[in-house]
């Protein structure tokens, strides 16, 4: 019988419109957690197979060795794609004339991600290839015709071999970002690798397999890979490391995005909360009516435990339908914004979002629903009575108990969780203790007021208890619905700062010193933006301290080398510059610059120091052109990569290298439609060299054009899981404030005078929860900013007035609006409805 | 004897120490009797009706129903008894607002695990007049109509005691008149043991006897109206 009366309850209830605010707080965390964790999955497993492009492959396999063969038929036996890229510097001969090229020997699949793009003249867009050099064929950079002055069809001599220059390459997906080191491209067959003679025992060639696969795929087999590498020649690497503007910015956008979204579950799990106590609250009558009819505890217990699961399951089913329309369409249409693919989802995202619905609405009915069981049949005599007081800190630890484990159910990352966690529960004892001490002072501030203030003001300090705990519900949502924007709007910005529009396109090196003036010149009167002109000097680190360091760059150095024992070094021939004033974008974080001190010095890069362990005070030892010099290290630098600036490991003063002969590096920013000007305005700078970034400027801009959309919609969930915690939690509180309103309305109080009291004290508590939401925002954020996100630290003093204010006229305007309803009705109604 | 109250004594602690509300009292109650509890607010009235309907529990003393003590019986066991045997009648009529009006004629039933609730539900609120508004909720009825129903959800699984408490205090005095015959009414066709707690004086003396509370001591069990 117990289930019929369940399901008559439910089903009068909905119909009623009493559970609502319960049923769309379920559905909120369910559509929220669905929809977020498909959205992210799909955006980032889409995000990451474009960004892959940058590797050509989702993961590579590289080392100084050649690699062994098991290896790849191991990956090629668990379905992952593999291609070879070996990768070496040599000199092209053509036309009488010599250039240092980096060869690119590649095997059938390259590029597995991404497009290699070629084309029948130098410096245009080019079109897609379809294959790869054939054998006796090279695909060269741009650069290289103007460096060689060769045509297409003319042959260039590599090692042994002579190879016809059939296409150039115009762009290539995995060309990085290191200026220096790129000289012009050349690709060849890997099949004649062999042939040219070049790589010999010891030679400085990097081998890299590159793998392409599923995901899963790619777990597994990195798990049995991983054991077998030698740490000292191999590296395993994907898109996601590494120091390159876009893996920051992917990682940035995963971490706001995981950030977010779990702020998103949290807010949703407190809408829950808040309306699963008003849910049991609202019930109470209703258990002491049962029974004192005579009804037993267990049918209680049943009645409720199922109508309970009944709503439940209703709610989740509809959030699921609800997560997969609006996914689908913000797919659909981010997949259209940006004409790309986005691939599948898992199943994972339904079973966790199914999860996180039913936890948060059972976990936290539970004690509320203890509470209506234990409620006893005499309240149909005296309306005050809730039977016994359980526990409270049974409530207190079933909450923060769910709602840590619904974080690290979703995030699934044990630190991150517990540090929000216990972030968030330090700051709701402050909370609870701020408030009321605010609601304290502000009673005695409301005292000397007109009465509707002095109503609202005693209202306030009467419910103080029940307020502390509302003004946690809105501070926590107004404070998680400003963090998200405030981070959004920051990391937006901090991108935008990377990639300015006149962000520069262009590097030109190897500009003589001689012709520096006339290229200052050209860019003022073409009114091109350009960066500072850095002198560069090619060199050698060789000894660290008085150790040996390794490193070769020409064929007779390796043979010299070969019979040498010594630390691994830079591995390569670094250029270095000289400057008087601290570059820009760079930052002292060691040691101190030089200024107008004469003595010879240099300055070193902080990622550099790091990984050859170089301390300010150490001695580095150089070669350049043979000539060897020792100076100390006075400063350690921190260069910001992400700029599309020249930056250098080996700064010196001017004093130290300016006598050795250099050639000069710039950037400058070349807009689109004036690309075909490129060539004229070079031609007075034949020794030029050009690397064209737009390509790879475009692809970050792309990918963080997704990754924007993906975050504005996170915001607009989060925004509506917000929304809905104040709804509930006025609602809930305009409950208790019924009795009051009948009392005074039936003592004959304006409904102006009761409406404007509501209003005031809604006002007010908006107010104080505006204003330490600010406050815990700009805190947290100061250490979400420096520890999550390496970004500078910013305050926002603009927020500290809109926070309040926000709060105020939005907690206002919604205990306005409820309380409007109740006193439009007329007394007698609002008397029975009380009875 | 149907109901027997015994040095029933009840005791509260409030901050400016115990408060006696119920000095002992002793009283027997027949089967079919109407029995009228009658004092100014704050007698013990509504208490001393809460103890003789197992809702609350005394201090010392006892109660029995129908033999049965209900002292040694746990809250369980005293719902199983109330759903049994008792049937309520509130001031505020105490309805689910939630289920219609047949919905809550049915409920005691329901809960007893009765078969055929609705129809005897139906058949009670024909005898209050309300067969028409069975489909209504609470909110739809007039307060005196709410009455009805309350009256109806009393009787159904017929009780052998019922237990009202001033069942016509929020009505007005002509929706009283006619509550009150209808209460009438059908308790004399259940044969139903009828404890009424009332500061209407007119309604006290249409049972058969009156209880006098005073200050928490049944000063006097007055006459017996034939």
């Amino acid at each position: 019988m117990w289930h019929k009366i369940s399901f008559r309850l439910l089903k009068q209830e909905l119909k009623r419109g009493e559970l609502t605010i319960m049923a769309l707080a379920i559905i909120l965390s369910v559509t929220a957690v669905l929809s977020l964790s498909l959205f992210s999955e799909r955006l980032q497993s889409g995000l990451l197979e474009r960004s892959s492009e940058f590797l050509a492959a989702d993961r590579v396999l590289s080392s100084r060795r050649d690699i062994n063969q098991d290896w790849l038929e191991e990956a090629q036996s668990r379905d992952i794609k593999t291609a070879w890229r070996v990768v070496f510097n040599s000199m092209a001969f053509a036309n009488d004339k010599l250039q240092l090229i980096d060869v690119k020997a590649v095997s059938d699949g390259y590029p597995l991600r991404g497009e290699l793009r070629i084309a029948d003249t130098p410096f245009v867009e080019g079109e897609v290839a379809k294959g790869l050099p054939a054998a006796g064929e090279a695909w060269v950079a741009s650069s290289l015709f103007q460096a060689l002055q060769i045509d297409l069809g003319d042959s260039i001599e590599v090692g042994n071999s002579a190879f016809k220059v059939t296409k150039v390459v115009t762009y290539e997906p995995d060309v990085g970002f290191s200026v220096f080191t790129d000289s012009p491209n050349v690709i060849i067959p890997y099949s004649q690798l062999e042939q040219t003679g070049l790589i010999q025992p010891g030679s400085r060639v990097r081998y890299n397999v590159l793998m392409a696969g599923s995901q899963d795929a790619l777990a597994d087999y990195e798990q049995w890979l991983l054991p077998q590498l030698n740490d000292d020649t191999h590296s395993w690497r994907s898109i996601e490391d590494g120091d390159s503007p876009l893996a920051r910015s992917l990682n940035r956008a995963e971490r706001f995005m995981m950030l977010a979204s779990l702020l998103g579950v949290v807010l949703a799990a407190t809408a829950v909360a808040v309306a699963a106590q008003r849910y049991c609250q609202r019930n109470y009558d209703v258990v002491a009516i049962f029974k004192t009819l005579g009804a037993s505890r267990q049918q209680i217990r049943r009645i409720f435990i199922l109508h309970l699961l009944l709503l439940t399951a209703l709610s989740v089913g509809i959030g699921m339908i609800l997560g997969w329309l609006i996914q689908s369409f913000v797919i659909d249409w981010v997949a259209q914004q940006l004409d790309a693919e986005l691939p599948a989802a898992t199943v994972k995202p339904y079973l966790l979002a199914a999860a996180t619905g039913i936890i948060s609405a059972v976990m936290f009915t539970l004690y509320p629903l203890f509470r209506l069981v234990a409620i006893p049949p005499l309240r149909v005599l005296h309306r005050q009575l809730v039977g016994a007081q359980a526990v409270r800190w049974l409530q207190w630890i079933l909450s923060g108990g769910t709602i840590y484990g619904l974080l690290v159910l979703y995030s699934q990352q044990w630190w991150l969780s517990t540090a929000l966690f216990a972030g968030g529960a330090f700051a709701a004892v402050l909370l609870l203790g701020i408030g009321r001490l605010l609601i304290n002072a502000s009673r005695k501030a409301g005292m000397q007021a007109g009465s509707a203030w002095r109503l609202a003001m005693a209202g306030l300090q009467r419910r103080a208890a029940a307020n502390s705990v509302q003004m946690l519900a809105f501070s926590t949502a107004i404070m998680l619905l400003l963090l998200v924007i405030v981070l959004r709007n920051d990391l937006l910005a901090d991108w935008q700062r990377q990639l300015p529009d006149d962000a520069p396109n262009y590097f030109a090196l190897n500009i003589a010193e001689e012709k520096v003036p006339d290229l200052q010149a050209m860019f003022e009167r073409e009114n091109i933006e350009a960066t500072d002109q850095y002198p560069i000097v090619p060199g050698r680190v060789t000894y660290h301290n008085g150790e040996r360091l390794l490193a070769e760059v020409t064929k007779e150095d390796r043979d010299d080398e070969e019979r040498e024992e010594g630390r691994e070094g830079f591995g390569r021939e670094l250029s270095m510059t000289w400057r008087d004033t601290v570059p820009p974008n760079n930052e002292i974080v060691e040691g101190s610059w030089w200024g107008d001190n004469a003595e010879p010095q240099v300055s070193v890069e902080l990622n550099a120091a790091e990984r050859l362990d170089i301390q300010v005070g150490d001695e580095l030892t150089f070669n350049i052109g043979g000539e060897e010099f020792t100076v100390p290290v006075t400063s350690l630098r921190e260069a910001d990569w992400s700029t599309l600036q020249p930056n250098f490991y080996m700064v010196f003063n001017t004093n130290t290298l300016q006598d050795f002969p250099a050639t000069y590096i710039t950037s400058f920013h070349l807009d689109e439609d004036r690309k075909d000007e490129l060539y004229e305005l070079f031609r007075p700078f034949p020794e030029a060299s050009l690397i064209d970034l737009d390509a790879i400027i475009d692809q970050i801009r792309e990918v963080i054009s997704q990754v924007s959309l993906a975050i504005l919609f996170v915001l607009v969930l989060v925004i509506v899981a917000g929304a809905l915690v104040l709804i509930a939690q006025v609602q809930a509180s305009m409950e208790e404030r019924q009795k009051e309103l009948v009392i005074l309305r039936t003592l004959g109080a304006p409904g102006k005078l009761l409406s404007r009291s509501i209003t005031y004290e809604f006002l007010v508590l908006g107010g104080i929860s505006g204003l330490i939401a600010t406050i815990a925002m700009d805190i947290s954020l100061l250490i979400l900013q420096t520890q999550a996100f390496n970004m500078d630290a910013t305050w926002h003093w603009r927020l500290w007035l809109v926070g309040p204010l926000t709060g105020a006229i939005v907690v206002g305007v919604l205990g306005r609006l409820s309380c409007s309803r109740l006193i439009r009705r007329n007394t007698a109604q609002l008397i029975r409805k009380l009875a | 004897m149907l109901i027997q109250a015994q040095q029933l004594e009840k005791i509260v602690e409030t901050s400016e120490g115990p408060l006696q509300i119920l000095q002992p009292i002793n009283v027997a109650i027949n089967a079919g009797e109407t029995v009228a509890i009658v004092g100014a607010s704050g007698s013990g009235k509504s208490t001393l009706l809460s103890l003789l309907a197992g809702l609350d529990l005394a201090t010392s003393g006892e109660v029995l129903i129908d033999n049965e003590k209900l002292s040694e019986l746990d809250e369980e066991q005293r719902a199983k008894v109330r759903a049994d045997k008792v049937g309520f009648i509130f001031q505020q009529f105490l309805l689910v607002p939630s289920l219609s009006a047949l919905e809550n004629v049915m409920l005691p039933a329901e809960l007893a695990g009765h078969k055929g609730a609705e129809k005897e539900a139906r058949e009670l609120l024909a005898k209050v007049g309300l067969e028409d508004r069975w489909h209504h909720y609470p909110n739809q009825l007039s307060g005196g109509e709410q009455q009805r129903v309350a009256i109806a959800r009393a009787f159904v699984g017929q009780p052998k005691i019922l237990f009202a408490d001033e069942p016509t205090g929020n009505l007005d005095t002509h929706t009283g008149d006619k509550v009150e015959q209808l209460l009438f009414d059908l308790n004399k066709d259940y044969g139903t043991t009828l404890i009424m707690v009332t500061h209407d004086n007119q309604l006290a003396e249409k049972c058969q006897r009156v209880l006098r509370m005073e200050a928490g001591e049944l000063a006097e069990a007055t006459r017996d109206v034939a």
